[in-house]
């Protein structure tokens, strides 16, 4: 047995054969072609395919890893790629896979000799897409990894991004990578699908041998390779018990809607962006989706997405969602977040500038399209709610219903609502409610906006807790307006200490990250509303955040 | 043929995701639009051959474009590189 340390990246572990990714080797047949046009056309044909794959991926994957993946679509279409991959076929006569490799291959080790690091990185995926057009050419699976079909532990210097994007957690048993930190892509995507990593592992792959077991320990980031049995019985045991704390928490409460002891419900929902994550959290027991952003839908767009498209998303969580709620957020990027289509002067202040609903009073345009699109969803048979970001006033609540009740949203049953993120928008939440369906607080801005504190100055972050006082007596006051229901979207949402003063305060719906949604609902689920009321009554009666936070703590079962 | 001479302020210059939103605006223009740097001539509809400039945050970079509407894209795709 030998043991060796890296950086824990993904919490758990897992025991399976050792799955080696080696330097892919292609079978490409020797010598030339015959057929020129056929050759040409079948490597078209294996563009058009890759580069659909890597758009969709980039359209499940968030962050910078959507990024890597949008750009490896466009290598794979690319214009000069293609014609130096067609001349060697026609010239040369050369086969359509040793064709694409090679001209990949001639801008890959340019970049790889780049002094930055950055763009040495990039000279990967370029490699990577052209093996995965060689692959399709010849019929060969997408690429080693998605070819695996028993359980293993993967071994590898690190993994090309679009194999991290179709990782198969029934499959994967773990993953041990030689580079990499707890933010690396291989990390991020382990945690979200509940894949144990350890990451940054060095000498993995010279360690190995020819072992033919290997053991992940996620938590504290070693691998052991050839485990001995007390370490086998030991990460088993460790294992167990994760599984069956969590087993037991989804078998009480994962199925079931979430009400407290004495019959209130409440909705416990989750917070997403693609759909990928909307799987994971229905599978934790999501009772809907309480916040969808639709960001991403923009970002790095020269041309704003149509209405088709928009509602090509929407139905594609509807069809994961059946009658569940979706609460979709209109877009919110402006000052803070710049897209490419709208031309946007630089602010001083960002966050206090045009965005949100701001942005979509300047942009009624681009608002009606996406207004149109949840219509057409919820006409198309979802549960749709819509909200719009930032709104501060009642004129601009009563715009924002203007809007969509022109768009149809009234007879399709969609419910109206708006975030409560800014101080004023607390403060006159009564006239607010006239026009409005619902609430739902976004505690991070709504936090930072309540004390003036940046939540991204470090040295501010104690005006950044959601058991302060100002924030607790901010979420009161919403839920005293009268004919609107409040939700939380918010990380607070996600504490179940913070969760439970929340449902006393008269919240009705707590929308969250997957990870968070079991022990919320086995918090919810074990008091009675009174009890969530006294806990509430207790918090706001504390003298600062941490007495509160102490409070609602101890009352936890 | 116009052009017009520009440098990257961002840390990164044309990387991935800078450089696909570079290539990207300029393939939304039928006319010819090439960037040069350091007398190397990139395809800016290529990412590919974008990419293979190295271009650094800090360096600068010359647009042309020669085609319909070469004037208009010049001015535009200046802009998409002075917000990357």
């Amino acid at each position: 047995m030998k043991e060796l340390a890296g950086v824990a990246a993904s919490a758990g572990s897992g025991v399976a054969p050792a799955w080696v990714q080696q330097n892919q080797e292609l079978d490409i047949p020797a010598g030339k072609i015959d057929d020129a046009g056929a050759e040409v056309a079948a490597l078209h044909a294996a563009i058009d395919d890759v580069t659909q794959e890597l758009n969709d991926k980039s359209a499940n994957a968030e962050g910078e890893l959507a990024e890597v993946l949008d750009a490896q679509a466009m290598m794979a279409a690319d214009p000069e790629l293609l014609e130096g991959a067609e001349s060697s076929i026609k010239e040369q006569s050369a086969p359509a896979a040793r064709a694409i490799i090679d001209a990949g291959e001639k801008y890959a080790s340019v970049l790889e000799a780049s002094e930055s690091e950055y763009m040495a990185a990039r000279a990967e995926d370029i490699r990577d897409v052209c093996m995965r057009i060689a692959r399709r050419v010849l019929g060969a699976p997408p690429s080693a990894v998605e070819a695996i079909s028993e359980p293993v532990v993967i071994a590898a210097a690190e993994l090309p991004p679009a194999d991290v994007a179709g990782l198969d957690p029934k499959l994967i048993a773990g993953i041990a990578t030689e580079q990499g930190s707890r933010t690396s892509h291989t990390a991020i995507v382990a945690r979200s699908l509940g894949i144990p990593a350890a990451v940054g592992v060095r000498g993995l792959l010279a360690a190995l041998g020819d072992a033919s077991l290997l053991a992940v320990d996620g938590d504290a980031g070693v691998v052991y390779v050839d485990p001995d049995d007390d370490v086998r019985h030991e990460l088993s045991s460790r294992e167990e018990a994760r599984r069956q704390r969590r087993g037991e928490l989804a078998a009480r409460v994962g199925d079931r809607a979430t009400h407290t002891t004495d019959g209130q419900r409440i909705e416990i929902a989750a917070n997403v962006g693609a759909a990928a994550e909307l799987g994971a959290a229905l599978e934790e027991g999501a009772e809907g989706v309480g916040l969808l952003r639709t960001e991403l839908l923009y970002l790095e767009r020269t041309e704003p997405p149509d209405e088709d498209e928009q509602l090509k998303l929407l139905t594609g969580f509807i069809e994961q969602l059946g009658d569940r709620r979706l609460v979709v957020r209109t877009f919110d990027f402006g000052a803070d977040k710049p897209v490419p289509f709208l031309e946007q002067d630089p602010e001083e202040n960002p966050a206090l500038g045009v965005r949100g609903i701001r942005t979509a009073r300047e942009h009624p345009e681009l608002l009606d399209t996406q207004l149109r699109a949840v219509v057409r969803a919820a006409e198309a048979g979802g549960r749709l709610a819509v909200m719009a970001p930032m709104v501060a006033t009642a004129e601009e609540a009563e715009w924002f219903v203007e809007r969509a009740e022109a768009a149809g949203a009234r007879e399709a049953g969609v419910e109206l609502g708006a975030m409560v993120e800014v101080p004023a928008a607390v403060l006159v939440a009564g006239a607010l409610a006239e026009r409005l369906d619902f609430f739902s607080i976004g505690t991070n801005d709504l936090t930072q906006y309540l004390h003036a504190a940046d939540r991204q100055q470090g040295a501010l972050a104690y005006l950044q807790d959601p058991f302060s006082p100002a924030l607790l007596a901010a979420v009161q006051k919403v839920c005293e307006a009268e004919g609107t229901w409040v939700g939380v979207c918010g990380e607070a949402a996600g504490d179940p200490a913070w969760a439970v003063v929340a449902v006393g305060l008269g919240v009705a719906e707590l929308s969250m990250g997957a990870q968070s949604i079991l022990e919320v609902k086995a918090a919810i689920t074990a008091l009675s509303l009174e009890e969530c009321r006294a806990v509430a009554a207790a918090a706001l009666r504390a003298p600062d955040a941490a007495a509160a936070r102490r409070v609602a703590t101890e009352a936890l079962p | 043929m116009p052009e017009q001479t520009v440098k990257l302020t961002n840390d990164v210059g044309l990387h991935a995701r800078p450089a696909a939103v570079f290539s990207k605006a300029s393939a939304e223009f039928t006319c010819d639009v090439k960037v040069e740097k350091d007398g190397n001539d990139a395809n800016a509809k290529s990412i590919m051959s974008v990419l293979k400039l190295d271009v650094k945050g800090g360096d600068t970079v010359t647009l042309r474009t020669s085609g319909e509407n070469e004037d208009v894209a010049l001015t535009e795709l200046v802009k998409v590189v002075e917000s990357l």
